[in-house]
């Protein structure tokens, strides 16, 4: 698949998700307040997260903070 | 005769009656809760690219975290947030800086700590937050300060976020040598050039996010950011070795930009099954770019018990900058040996368990414990471990 195609396929998808957006009322909020549907990466995941940045050239973007402190073992 | 007895009955009645009265035998208390996190984490890796050495020799490491994290929740209204950290790092490559001065330093120690303050405006919506942070190693010292703003859609199906951080950071060495001497320590057979001038490096990171219920199942949140970075970049203790056999100090450009965008879509799937997802598309003007895909699949095996087995897929475009050992030209501007600049991909697999009680309305409640094991593996031949363990609770309190 050509990465253009794909990106407009990814692109149609957001699109599709966010215009299909449904009201949900706080009693039904039961699988959206669960605590693995979170967004970002809290408790555990973010040591992880934090290690990533450090040994790979790529940071941010929902994931540990992109700058500070030197990680430079 | 028997309404005479009613009347005088009635009369008596409401003369001789009273109401409560108010004896104000309670005092209003407020309770606040405290959520208490404390993380230990282990982390090891090996491999023979150390950019100390000019990308050859050891990068054996290991790092033992302790973290506490507290949440100061007064009311609905306000919270205080409060990070105190402190890893010991074992590291064979800081070691080969020199072998004189640096033996101390194959122990080093980050101390770092952060206190917060977020608070809920009138209109229930917005939530505004200031933070500020403190980081200290024996080469490196960092001052943060962070803004933050949220705002809640009325139904609560969005929210869109905007966060402003700003680090300030010295790299001089010596913050735990109290004879006052803070300087840049270079290779010890490098010394006698002064390499830079700047000690400084100041980073301003723009974080957005956009946050959107999709149905009662399904939640995507899309993050952009920005970065800029300026003073020093380099690290003055990595070494460059060239064709010639010549050898410098790694060299990197005075700023730098950085653009992330991640895509996270969290799915609940049946009764039990989540499925997290995340993409992040990077890119920045050293010529790095890289592609992020992480998937996990926590599965809830009882009302208290998740297992989260989980997969990391990364893929970058090295630096401009980087060469291996002995392939850079001496008529390059910029250069470097340090590999997490390569081009290479990586994966990390692990798992994650979860115990969650039922909170108790207690002084005291376990709310949570989390262990999570991870394996990371670079197509460089870097092989890193990771074991984290999480206790939570809430600690609930009353004002006096």
């Amino acid at each position: 698949m050509k990465p253009s195609l794909l990106k407009y396929l990814l692109l149609l998808f957001f699109a599709t998700a966010l215009a299909s957006c449904q009201m949900v009322k706080p009693y039904q909020r039961v699988y959206l307040n669960d605590y693995e549907m979170r967004p970002g990466y809290s408790g555990a995941r973010g040591f992880e997260q934090y290690v990533f940045t450090i040994r790979e050239g790529s940071s941010g973007g929902g994931g540990a903070k992109t700058s500070g402190g030197c990680g430079c073992n | 005769m028997k309404r005479r007895y009613l009347v005088l009955g009635l009369i008596t009645t409401a003369f001789t009656s009273f109401g409560q009265i108010n004896k104000k035998n309670y005092t209003k208390k407020d309770l606040y809760h405290t959520d208490v996190e404390v993380v230990f984490s282990y982390y090891n890796q090996n491999n023979d690219h150390s950019a100390v050495t000019g990308g050859i020799g050891t990068e054996d490491l290991q790092v033992y975290v302790t973290h506490l994290s507290l949440d100061n929740i007064k009311d609905s209204v306000r919270t205080v947030h409060f990070d105190l950290g402190f890893d010991v790092i074992s590291s064979a490559s800081t070691d080969n800086i020199d072998f004189v001065l640096s033996s101390a330093s194959k122990v080093d120690a980050r101390i770092y700590t952060s206190l917060g303050y977020n608070r809920l405006m009138q209109d229930k919506q917005t939530t505004w937050g200031i933070n500020s942070s403190f980081s200290i190693e024996s080469d490196y010292l960092s001052w943060g300060q962070s803004f933050s703003i949220s705002h809640l859609s009325e139904d609560q199906t969005r929210e869109v976020s905007a966060a402003l951080q700003m680090y300030f950071d010295d790299l001089r060495w010596g913050r735990y040598q109290f004879d006052g001497i803070r300087e840049l320590v270079y290779p010890v057979e490098l010394r006698t050039t002064k390499w830079f001038d700047n000690y400084r490096r100041n980073s301003y990171n723009l974080a957005l996010g956009l946050y959107q219920t999709i149905n009662r199942r399904m939640a995507l949140g899309i993050y952009p950011g920005l970065t800029y970075q300026s003073g020093l970049l380099s690290t003055p203790f990595h070494r460059v070795y060239f064709a010639d056999n010549s050898k410098q100090v790694e060299r990197l450009p005075d700023s730098r930009l950085k653009i992330p965008i991640g895509i996270q879509l969290n799915t609940f799937i049946g009764t039990c099954w989540v499925l997290r997802t995340h993409y992040r598309y990077y890119w920045d003007d050293f010529g790095i770019s890289g592609h992020t895909l992480n998937v996990e699949t926590p599965v809830k095996i009882s009302r208290v018990i998740t297992l989260t087995p989980f997969v990391r897929l990364y893929n970058q475009q090295g630096s401009d900058f980087f060469k291996p050992y002995a392939e850079h030209v001496i008529s390059q501007e910029f250069f470097t040996s340090d590999y997490d600049l390569s081009k290479f991909r990586s994966t990390a697999t692990g798992l994650g368990f979860r115990y969650a009680p039922y909170s108790h309305k207690g002084r005291n409640t376990l709310k949570a414990l989390d262990l999570r094991f991870t394996h990371y593996e670079r197509s460089d031949g870097m092989i890193a471990n990771m074991l984290t363990l999480v206790v939570n609770y809430d600690k609930e309190q009353k004002s006096q």
